[in-house]
């Protein structure tokens, strides 16, 4: 299959054929920037949030703790829970090539990264819009402005970070076994069969393979620019080398990788493997409380440093319900909503914590999630950055190409 | 011979068909249950409990099944009720085109065949409502309602209608008060086939409801492909329980029937 | 009826709702996917009618290996399922006692949706699953890994079983509904000319329930071909069961994508009424044999 970029290029100047066909041209009603005037408008609506649904704790957080906080503006939420964020964009650009140009059935999608990316070449989103709780959010951050490399423009509203780490079983896993990729690696080929990641192009499983990548290469700055540096030729290809090598080690000996995140998880959880990488180390806590992993689960970050990204909220420009939708992302910003979140399931706050007054500060820093999860401190320690979306979408094909195909 | 025949064999049978259910039910009241265990280490009530509760979205899932198949049995009922007539009580030129055209779909897959159709339902706004997905059902619902009742007709002796006519009954109280009921068991169980069908569809409602139109195997396929077992198999439990029941029914108002043309009554 | 009405006349009213919603959506649905797997693009402009799709299908290695698991998978499955159908309906069919309750019990699984038979098979068979347990309990698997992958494997042992397990209740129920009629009588006259037990069984029974078995069997087979979910849940990501591609290929974001997504259905739609045609005129030949 075609690069992304590309392909979404051909669907926008396919998207542009259509505007000769479209007689009326009706254009998505403008959104006001008067605040008032929008939440009257929400009042009564019910925004369709598209977004991944395999996290509980951020499925309870949504249906309980964000429902409440919106009654007051007498806005609802439908959450419609996906397995791939992919899915909701396909569904809006599957509108738009038949003509729908209002009254969209998205009106909320969780999104970052080539999605994001995609769905701005497309002209998807709805930008420039202001809300009144960006202003605790840093404006002056890349990870805020800049989506995987692709400018933000105000076409989405940022919502939560992610951190990556490694989850394993620490009765089976010594500390030393993951400090660094190469002791995990070592580890995996003295233990076969228990270690596997889930086939790019799964979010989480693109991101073991960057991870990797990071080891291998020294770190992302060996790729800089949107697009892809003469650099990563000869880096990659010493990853599918390394990455051949360790198949053998891998769950079903690396013949097929599981299909998802969520194999991934109930193969962990199943004992089937032991260890996995994950961008959400929060979520964890829920699982071992429940029973559904062992309460020896543990975690760790490499010493090569782990992958951390800004997730956010984008409208569709064709929308049913934009102004309520406006509401939930403004709503999302809200430092109370956010210490929520947090606590839930342990997403980082996206808002600047320097821009709260102490004492709200000091809440943040008060969460505890048990000894399965790692602290914040120790999950921010070697952060490192998401390359630019054009990498995302060369290492996945070549992961197909020079790993999963040979 | 009163003992039961066969033993080895029956016990075969029943072990066969049974045994799929037996991790099912477990897993629903698993609250851990790592490998190598045989049975859970430890219950827990949460599946359960997940059933009730609003996050999970199962009870409105329930409703929107009920709904959706409601609405196919009685359409795909009244659609195929008349087109069993004239195919069982008639003899015409081109009947068995006909009946080729209204059996196919049961027999080509029905993805195959609405592919094509998505982006229609999408540009008429149908897609992502229950409407759409109804029309779509009716695809694998109306053939076999069909089929049923042609069978069903065609062991109709029709003279029982002219009779009831001569005593001065009129066309609507002729069907009702001897056509139909004479023909109860197979009008049943047809209805219980579309309602079976109806129920049971995920790729047509993914591909028309396209996520948005919950129904229970588009909630149980999510759970399934999801980390914790024992929530998928209490959704699964649900999934399996009306229609069990409604089988239990149907199969006792079967036997209780006989076959016979319900004349008694009158 | 009434005689007041020509005879056309009410055949035709009795025909035209199923015919319209059958022939729209049906005949509509197939036209439009093969005018789609031949370029058509609705709604847009600068399509052109080609053959991208179907080179397209030809050169896809998802495509070849899918066909290929997808009609291995259905096969096995049918032959399977009908053989021990078969059996089952004759075992069912000899019980006197007991014949209500074991046949409720056998045809519930009728029941149960295909998507929980899915996640059923799962639980018993995969690596860590009972039947896997019950192999470690048993001394004869140590880890899970050592327990063969019978669920996301390369052959499709999980989707055959539930296809086996849903289907073979399925013919034994249709098996014995066509004993029940005087299949006893002609057996005693069998076995007064002095005919055996297997010599009853090839000569009388068979061919008695052999259309009804045929007929059964081409439904399990169009099934099986056509099923999305089963493959889904039990099946590998490559090679995927054919439906699962098609609906993948067609909700891709590349418009590119939308002819070969169509050519995969029509694909599909073909396989099995070449299937389903071939398999019924070999019945009507064979059935047209003297006894």
């Amino acid at each position: 299959m075609n690069l992304r970029p590309a392909r979404a290029l051909l669907v926008a100047g396919l998207l542009a054929l259509t505007a000769c066909g479209d007689a009326t041209g009706d254009r998505p009603a403008a959104v006001s920037s008067d605040w008032p005037s929008v939440l009257k408008a929400a009042r009564g609506q019910t925004v369709n949030w598209y977004m991944y649904g395999g996290d509980e704790a951020l499925n309870s957080f949504v249906s309980r703790t964000l429902a409440t906080k919106l009654k007051p503006y007498g806005v609802s939420v439908n959450q419609v829970k996906i397995t791939d964020t992919v899915d909701a964009i396909n569904k809006v650009l599957a509108e738009k090539q038949a003509g729908r140009n209002h009254g969209g059935s998205v009106d909320l999608i969780w999104v970052n990264g080539e999605n994001f990316a995609t769905g701005k070449q497309a002209g998807l989103w709805q930008c420039g819009y202001d809300l009144p709780n960006a202003k605790y959010v840093d404006s002056t951050n890349p990870a805020v402005t800049s989506d995987f490399g692709v400018p933000v423009d105000g076409c989405e509203s940022v919502w939560q970070q992610a951190h990556s780490a490694l989850v394993y079983d620490s009765s089976k896993l010594a500390a030393s076994d993951v400090s660094s990729v190469t002791a995990l690696f070592a580890w995996a080929t003295a233990h076969p069969g228990r270690f596997t990641y889930p086939a790019p192009p799964d979010f989480t499983g693109s991101m073991a393979v960057r991870t990797f990548l990071y080891d291998t290469a020294g770190g992302p700055s060996a790729f800089p620019g949107p697009t892809v540096a003469a650099a990563y030729g000869p880096a990659s290809a010493r990853l599918w080398q390394r990455l051949l090598t360790l198949a053998p080690s891998l769950w079903r000996k690396g013949q097929t990788y599981p299909v998802s995140q969520a194999d991934v998880e109930k193969l962990y959880g199943q004992g089937e493997i032991d260890a996995y990488l994950t961008y959400g180390p929060g979520a964890v806590a829920q699982q071992v409380s429940k029973g559904v992993f062992p309460s020896s689960t543990r975690e760790a970050v490499f010493r090569s440093g782990n992958i951390a990204n800004d997730s956010f909220v984008a409208i569709p420009a064709n929308a049913a319900h934009q102004a309520a939708a406006l509401v939930v992302a403004n709503q999302l910003l809200d430092p109370a909503t956010q210490l929520a979140l947090f606590k839930a399931n342990g997403a980082y706050p996206a808002i600047d914590l320097a821009r709260l007054p102490a004492a709200e500060r000091q809440q943040f820093q008060a969460v505890d999630l048990g000894p399965s999860v790692l602290p914040l401190s120790e999950l921010t320690a070697h952060v490192q950055p998401e390359l630019a979306a054009a990498y995302v979408t060369r290492i996945e094909a070549d992961w197909k190409t020079h790993v999963l195909q040979r | 011979m009163n003992r039961l025949r066969h033993p080895v064999g029956v016990a075969i049978l029943l072990l066969g068909v049974l045994t799929p259910f037996v991790p099912l039910v477990l897993w629903s009241f698993a609250g851990r249950w790592r490998y190598p265990g045989l049975v859970p280490q430890q219950g827990t009530l949460r599946g359960v409990r997940l059933l009730a509760d609003p996050t999970s979205q199962v009870l409105q899932g329930l409703a929107t099944s009920a709904t959706i198949g409601a609405a196919v049995t009685v359409l795909s009922v009244a659609v195929g009720v008349p087109a069993g007539r004239a195919l069982g009580l008639y003899e015409f030129r081109g009947r068995s085109l006909v009946r080729l055209l209204l059996v196919a779909p049961a027999l080509v897959p029905g993805l195959a065949v609405l592919l094509g159709t998505q982006v229609f339902f999408l540009r008429y706004g149908l897609a992502d409502t229950r409407a759409g997905v109804v029309l779509v059902q009716l695809v694998p619902a109306i053939p076999y309602v069909t089929l049923i009742m042609s069978g069903a007709y065609a062991n109709f002796d029709v003279d029982y209608e002219r009779q009831a006519a001569l005593l001065g009954a009129r066309p609507w109280q002729v069907q009702l008060h001897v056509t139909l009921p004479a023909l109860r068991p197979a009008l049943t169980v047809a209805a219980y086939f579309a309602f079976l069908i109806s129920w049971s569809e995920y790729a047509l409602t993914l591909l028309i409801g396209g996520g948005t139109v919950k129904t229970l195997p588009l909630l149980l396929f999510a759970y399934a492909g999801g980390p914790d077992p024992t929530e998928a198999a209490a959704v699964a439990l649900t999934v399996i329980v009306p229609p069990l029941l409604l089988m239990a029914l149907v199969v006792r108002g079967l036997s209780g029937r006989g076959g016979t043309l319900g004349l008694a009554r009158s | 009826m009434t005689g007041r009405r020509p005879r056309w006349v009410t055949i035709v009213l009795l025909l035209a709702p199923a015919v319209t919603v059958v022939g729209v959506l049906f005949l509509g649905g197939l036209g439009l996917g093969v005018a789609q797997s031949f370029g058509y693009l609705p709604f847009l402009h600068g399509w052109h009618w080609g053959l991208d799709g179907y080179r397209a299908l030809w050169h896809d290695p998802a495509v070849t290996a899918s066909v290929g698991l997808t009609l291995r998978v259905a096969l096995v499955s049918t032959a399977v399922a009908t053989v021990l159908g078969v059996a089952a309906g004759l075992l069912l069919h000899s019980l006197v006692r007991g014949r209500r309750t074991v046949t409720a019990v056998f045809g519930s699984t009728l029941a149960v949706p295909h998507i929980v038979g899915a996640l059923a098979m799962v639980l018993l068979l995969s690596q860590s699953g009972l039947l896997s347990r019950l192999a470690h309990a048993a001394g004869l698997s140590g880890t899970p890994a050592h327990f063969p992958a019978l669920t996301a494997d390369g052959f499709g042992w999980g989707i055959i079983a539930e296809y086996v397990w849903k289907e073979t209740p399925f013919v034994a129920l249709v098996v014995l509904a066509a004993l029940s009629g005087g299949i006893g009588e002609l057996r005693g006259v069998a076995r007064t000319l002095g005919a055996g037990p297997w010599q009853r069984l090839r000569h009388v029974v068979l061919p008695l329930i052999a259309p009804a078995v045929a007929a059964t069997s081409v439904l399990v087979f169009a099934f099986s071909f056509g099923s999305y979910e089963v493959p889904a849940l039990l099946g590998r990501p490559y090679p995927a069961g054919l439906p699962v591609v098609a609906l993948q290929y067609q909700q891709d974001v590349d418009l590119n994508s939308r002819p070969e997504a169509m050519a995969v259905a029509v694909l599909i739609a073909v396989v099995v009424a070449v299937v389903v045609a071939g398999y019924l005129a070999l019945i009507r030949r064979l059935s047209g044999r003297p006894l």
